[in-house]
């Protein structure tokens, strides 16, 4: 597949020991099958989201990197920026700003800045937004709750 | 397995399946000696009291070898009717002997599958005594018996389906199904996927056990959910897809006690609220399952995948059909129909104004007892009844400033469309330079005649219609179509039809309404038939983007097996309205008319079809692309019907690596192949049936946007309410550049307007509600006119947003030059 080598490529540079991303996005699994598709584990690191680690899946379509990836988160989350189904509005792989250069690493660190650092402004879920602006407190007590009860446990290290 | 099927239970109607019937032979036993002669004897095969099939008639034999194959569409519960007759051309045929298969006992022996069963029937007369043996073969059919339970002999199936289901429903029933062993389960799954296309199925596919009936307490929340269903289940099959007068049939919503189909299971989530999930597809929805309509089947592709064949308009849609959504489409399909009509009525191409000039004749009315008339090749003429003479002069300017004498030999005709042209009677040839020469009005072009001249659309539209009219042939051809059947009814007489016979004039008959086609009717024939056959539901055509709902051919159109039929069809078709100068409902994308025209793609015509990929390539073209680890190479990925395909670019192209130095090269290869990809075969059949009826090279004359007009014709563009809907960006609408382009199209001639509406948003169509309702690629989208760039810039246009970047000229008389350019020069310039 045409896609292959640019994704092996981009895959290796994730996994190996000089990514920056190395401890906050782990557990990568690419199906052998089809590299097209990849799941992995997303540990933020401010809270609230500081408790708990999110399992997200990556699907690049088959006319890769001419068109964007998607991320879909597959834990649940109590996040401005983040609907109920798991879809996120990443501005770095909106059709408007995709640029084919643009790498797999790039796109996770832009959503691991977005879950550390909610953009209320763009809410994809309104109330949450409208909580987050409003009553702070109670949004971080609400998320906080809600990463202990859904998310996936932390890695030890 | 009569009992195991209370489970899944028998829809009230039975899907309907392919079977391929093979005559292959008969022996008859002479009657007594009351045949003399051996008799002709054809087989004549009736499914269900249908109208039969006939197979050739053997000639004097009493072992008839036909070796004919039929498919038909049966159920499960079909009887076949097999007549052995014999031919007599002056008497009516006799039956020789007849037989009768009734399918369900046959399958119940043979476990559902009919595969090259071959079987001998026994030939009967009336009065029941042997009269031969008939060989068949039966193939095609695979079905799981364990859904169809045997029907007591009186029970017929609209016995079945008036006493609802419930009877076939016993609750006890069910748990002998969900114990039913593996390989029935498999089986389950695999129902409604007899036919020939039957694919192997996808490996891994171990369905859960089969799930129990709904419960009680789901039964009655459903019945709250649907209080208004009184009616027996059947009803909700009643309704057939895509004819218009279904919209106005109510149909009852369905059953609630109705069983789930095969392979289907309800649960609920934790909020108690029931949802169904589908272990044939693997999917949940939250809408309860209904049967499938009636004459609905549900195929396989190569890749395991479901889609659903129409077999009453044999179409197919990967969406599963319910009583809503087809409810839905028709009523759609009625009000586009309605909106249609009325649009149709709208567009025109030039009669309109023509006939406005006559009504406003500036000389003022003929002096008495003169009449002006036309004569077969459209030329004006006068009639003075008092001397009964006629003449080419109008008596009104006779003597005042009359065109020179035409030289010896010549004579002067006009095209359909009032273009003058001169016959040479010397040489026998035809031009459309005036012999008498006269000013000469700029450079010339490769047709001698000005350049200025030859670029006008009705000029070329002239040539055009030359040529249609000196290629026609006598007589006319009857198409007889019913209005419920109209695409197959077409279909099928189109195609029987050789390709020259359609160049005669047209006569189209609407079943059971009296009319004579004086033109309207095949105008509204040809309006309705590509509403029909363009329609996307159809799986032949898709929208080029949701930006754009102009029509590209459909690559997954293949689910139809037929499809490469149907674009040749619809090639024919095509060529037709160009040829009979008749109005389509729904236009192609314009690089889908570039490919008509044989003329190269550019990256840019990929943005009406593709924003995101366009983008993407422009972003290659524009930037360094060396070091910033975009790894191409000279071969591209395609998925097509969940399929992911890799195409080398060129020979060995997976291994050539894009770079700075070849990159231009493979943009090019890339945008072409982005056009051709997965639609090469089909673009084929509709050239080739294209140029069946009109060689494609008659088109050589026209650029893409002006194909569109002709194909689709124009509509009157209202300017207020254009300008009422224009957006403004970095300029205020009372701007001097803005005044000045609104000065302008409101001084240019329609089919101006049509083409700057073409520069901009890719489609000389407008929506049904105006300029209001213009769609870009993020939804409604109005025009818009941005201030972008130098005076010294020619306008550009950004089709999948509506918008034109129209620079800051500095005069009324440099922006109309500008905008004449962009709009006139179509390759290249403007657009970019």
């Amino acid at each position: 597949m045409a896609a292959t080598r640019r994704l092996q490529k981009e895959l290796g540079d994730l996994l190996s020991e000089g990514s920056p991303l190395k401890k906050s996005f782990r557990d990568i699994v690419v199906d052998e099958s089809n590299i097209l598709l990849w799941h992995g584990l997303i540990v933020p690191d401010n809270p609230p989201y500081n408790k708990g680690a999110f399992k997200i899946e990556i699907s690049f379509p088959a006319e890769y990197p001419f068109k964007p990836p998607k991320v879909l988160f597959k834990t649940k989350i109590y996040h401005p920026n983040i609907d109920e189904k798991g879809q996120v509005c990443l501005p770095i792989i909106n059709a408007e700003n995709w640029k084919p250069a643009t790498k797999t690493d790039q796109v996770v660190a832009s959503l691991l800045s977005l879950i550390n650092d909610p953009e209320p402004e763009h809410p994809l879920r309104g109330d949450l937004a409208e909580e987050f602006t409003k009553e702070k407190k109670k949004f971080l007590k609400n998320a906080e709750e809600f990463t202990r009860k859904y998310s996936e446990k932390r890695p030890a290290d | 397995m009569g009992e195991a099927a209370g489970a899944s239970s028998p829809s009230s109607t039975p899907q309907l399946s392919q079977l391929i019937v093979t005559v292959s032979s008969a022996k008859l036993t002479a009657g007594g000696g009351l045949f003399t002669a051996k008799p002709d004897p054809y087989l004549e095969l009736s499914v269900d009291g249908q109208p039969p099939r006939k197979t050739d008639v053997s000639r004097k034999t009493s072992t008839p070898k036909w070796d004919e194959h039929f498919t038909v569409l049966v159920t499960p519960y079909s009887k076949l009717d097999l007549k052995v007759l014999s031919s007599n051309s002056i008497r009516t045929d006799t039956v020789i002997g007849h037989a009768v298969l009734d399918l369900h006992s046959l399958l119940e022996k043979q476990n559902g599958k009919l595969k090259n069963f071959n079987k001998t029937f026994e030939l009967r007369t009336d009065s029941k005594n042997k009269a031969g043996e008939l060989e068949l073969s039966l193939d095609g059919m695979d079905i799981d018996m364990r859904l169809y339970p045997k029907r007591s002999r009186n029970g017929t199936r609209a016995n079945n389906a008036t006493n609802g289901s419930a009877a076939a429903m016993s609750p006890s029933a069910s748990g002998t199904a969900a114990s039913g062993n593996s390989s029935q389960r498999n089986s389950t799954a695999q129902q409604g996927d007899g036919n020939r296309r039957q694919a192997p199925r996808p490996p891994g596919r171990t369905p859960p056990p089969v799930p129990p009936p709904p419960n009680t307490n789901a039964a009655s929340q459903n019945r709250n959910a649907a209080p208004t269903s009184t009616s027996p289940p059947s009803t909700s099959a009643e309704a057939t897809p895509t004819t218009a007068t279904t919209a106005t049939t109510p149909t009852a919503a369905p059953a609630a006690n109705e069983p789930l189909p095969p392979g289907w299971e309800m649960r609920t989530d934790q909020q108690g609220r029931p949802y169904y999930v589908d272990h044939n597809t693997r999917m949940t929805t939250w809408e309860r399952p209904q049967p499938l309509p009636r004459g609905w089947e549900r195929r396989t592709d190569s890749r395991g995948r479901f889609y659903y064949v129409d077999h009453n308009t044999r179409t197919t849609t990967w969406q599963r059909p319910n009583t809503e959504s087809l409810n839905n489409f028709a009523q759609w399909q009625n009000w586009r129909g309605g909106r249609t009509m009325d649009d149709f009525r709208q567009r025109f191409l030039y009669p309109q104004q023509q006939a406005a000039a006559q009504e406003a004749d500036p000389l003022g009315p003929l002096p008495d007892g003169w009449e002006k008339r036309v004569d077969s090749n459209n030329r004006v003429y006068f009639v003075n009844h008092r001397n009964r003479t006629t003449q080419w002069e109008d008596p009104r300017t006779q003597g005042a400033s009359q065109e020179d004498p035409l030289p010896d030999g010549w004579e002067m005709r006009c095209t359909a469309e009032g273009v003058r042209y001169f016959v040479d009677h010397n040489t026998r040839t035809t031009t459309f330079q005036d012999p008498r020469g006269g000013p000469s009005k700029g450079p010339k072009g490769a047709f001698g005649v000005p350049i200025q001249y030859e670029r006008s659309f009705r000029w070329k539209l002239g040539q055009f219609r030359y040529l249609c009219n000196s290629n026609a042939l006598p007589g006319h051809v009857k198409i007889t179509v019913s209005r419920d059947n109209l695409f197959e009814d077409s279909f099928a007489q189109i195609m029987k039809l050789q390709a020259f016979d359609l160049r005669r004039r047209l006569y189209i008959i609407f079943k059971g309404e009296e009319g004579l086609d004086y033109g309207g009717l095949a105008r509204e024939w040809f309006f309705h038939v590509s509403h029909d056959v363009l329609n996307p539901m159809y799986c032949l055509f898709e929208y080029a983007s949701n930006c754009n709902y102009s029509l590209q051919i459909n690559p997954a159109s293949s689910v139809n097996p037929d499809h490469l039929l149907y674009f040749r069809f619809i090639g024919k078709f095509i060529a037709m309205a160009l040829y009979h100068g008749k109005f389509i409902d729904s236009g192609f994308t314009l690089p889908f008319y570039k490919r008509m025209l044989d003329k190269k793609l550019s990256i840019k015509d990929l943005e009406t079809i593709d924003a995101e990929f366009y983008q993407s390539l422009l972003w290659v073209k524009e930037n360094n692309i060396e070091e910033c680890g975009l790894e191409l190479y000279f071969c591209a990925d395609f998925e097509i019907l969940g399929k992911v395909e890799q195409h080398d670019l060129i020979e060995g192209g997976s291994e050539i690596k894009v770079t700075e130095e070849n990159k231009e090269d493979y943009i090019n290869k890339m945008t072409n192949w982005r056009f051709t990809r997965g639609v090469e075969d089909q673009t084929k059949a509709f050239l080739e049936g294209f140029n069946e009826v009109v060689p494609l090279q008659w088109l050589q004359y026209f650029d893409e946007r002006e194909l569109e007009l002709m194909l689709c014709g124009m509509q009157e563009i209202d300017v207020d309410d254009w300008e009422r809907n224009t957006i403004y960006k970095h300029y205020q609408r009372n701007n001097k550049q803005v005044v000045w382009f609104w000065k302008m199209v409101r001084e240019i001639d329609n089919e101006k307007r049509t083409r700057l509406l073409q520069f901009v948003t890719g489609t000389c169509r407008l929506p049904v509600g105006g300029f209001a309702e213009l769609m870009g690629s993020n939804g409604p989208q109005r025009f818009c006119i941005e201030r972008v760039g130098k005076e010294t810039w020619l306008p550009r246009s950004h089709t999948c947003f509506n918008r034109l970047d129209l620079p800051p000229y500095r005069s009324y008389d440099q922006l109309v030059e500008k905008l004449n350019y962009a709009i006139e020069e179509t390759e290249g310039f403007g657009q970019e």
